[in-house]
């Protein structure tokens, strides 16, 4: 059990850090909600299902369930408001950064 | 294993700084809601590790529950707000 | 389908709470109960398919598992070779659950992400063409139609 959450947490420590480096390299706002949603979705999973497996069968185990499925739930939801007032405001995809438009 | 989650939270921390880069650099406003949508998540998955750390994850789950809700509610309300502005300024010069 | 609330409400507050004291019990029954009395019922227009949705999680965690390792790939690789584009797809889906499942499930893969959702169409950002597959072939639609047991409709 002990073996199974270190490889759990350093796997979801690798998308987290894969997502930040996406944060910092990618061009404009669309694509770097991409990683954000890497970093979410998988970083989150396997972060918080390592402490779930750490915790054991125990009360602890469902709460930390309930807030991975609000982040499921949730973050997605915020990610595409933003992504959508970003398109409404103008922004246009695969111009690399526009300071002007 | 409470060493082993204390470098994890150090890590975490760290991977924050980078979308605080993004929050104060961003060149538009958009880059900016998203890094802190980022940066909300990390400390989600931090406070579970405080819990978690502390021995009271019961207590800790609590407030990360509403942490996340507060979130999704701050950052809908901003979005709302930036398109309602409409098209005139949704760009910002860095 | 009140009977579905009141349950569904009442193991949320046996997460929150934590304890299987009997006045805890004998208090959230009666919350849960009063809630789901309460508020007016949101009834879908077909079953749900109870079967196909508890086999629809593990696929789309698999589906993003693959896709997850699709997109760090890109972003490790030194020449960044994305080719982000807009895609404007046709689908037959058109009731609010539909929808925000179809959204939901499209914003939370990485490599796409919805831009804009109304019915019978949707407006997706891809990372690169990879990503945009499962959903240009059709076999998320025809997931979400089976959860929600909708006929094939008008593409």
């Amino acid at each position: 059990m002990n073996w199974l959450t270190v490889a759990l947490i350093v796997l979801g420590l690798f998308f987290l850090v894969v997502g930040s480096i996406g944060m910092l390299r990618l061009p404009d706002v669309f694509t770097r909600s991409h990683a954000l949603s890497l970093t979410d979705s998988l970083g989150g999973l396997f972060v918080l299902g390592g402490l779930a497996v750490h915790h054991g069968f125990s009360a602890s185990f469902f709460k930390i369930l309930l807030v991975l499925g609000l982040v499921y739930l949730l973050n997605p939801v915020v990610a595409h408001a933003t992504i959508r007032a970003a398109y409404r405001a103008g922004l246009r995809p695969g111009k690399g950064e526009q300071d002007d438009l | 294993m409470s060493t082993f989650f204390f470098y994890v939270m150090v890590i975490i921390t760290a991977v924050m700084l980078v979308y605080l880069y993004r929050v104060v650099r961003g060149p538009t406003v958009f880059d900016r809601v998203l890094g802190l949508n980022g940066i909300s998540t990390k400390a989600i998955i931090l406070i579970v590790l405080i819990g978690t750390l502390f021995e009271r994850v019961d207590m800790f789950v609590d407030i990360s529950t509403g942490y996340a809700i507060l979130n999704l509610v701050g950052a809908l309300a901003i979005t709302k707000f930036l398109e309602q502005r409409g098209e005139t300024s949704g760009e910002e010069r860095s | 389908m009140r009977v579905a609330t009141a349950l569904l409400l009442f193991a949320l507050w046996l997460a929150l709470s934590a304890t299987l004291s009997p006045g805890h019990l004998v208090l959230g029954a009666l919350l849960s109960g009063l809630i789901a009395w309460v508020n007016p019922v949101m009834k879908p227009q077909r079953r749900l398919s109870l079967l196909a949705a508890l086999a629809y999680q593990p696929w789309l965690l698999g589906r993003i598992l693959k896709s997850g390792l699709h997109v760090s790939r890109l972003i490790l690789t030194p020449s960044l070779p994305i080719a982000p584009r807009l895609v404007r797809q046709r689908t037959g889906l058109s009731s609010d659950g539909e929808l925000v499942a179809l959204g939901n499930s499209i914003t939370l893969t990485p490599g796409t992400v919805s831009i804009d959702v109304c019915p019978g169409e949707v407006l997706v950002h891809v990372i690169d063409e990879a990503s945009a597959d499962d959903l240009v072939s059709g076999r998320l639609e025809r997931r979400i139609r089976g959860v929600f047991n909708t006929p094939e409709g008008p593409r």
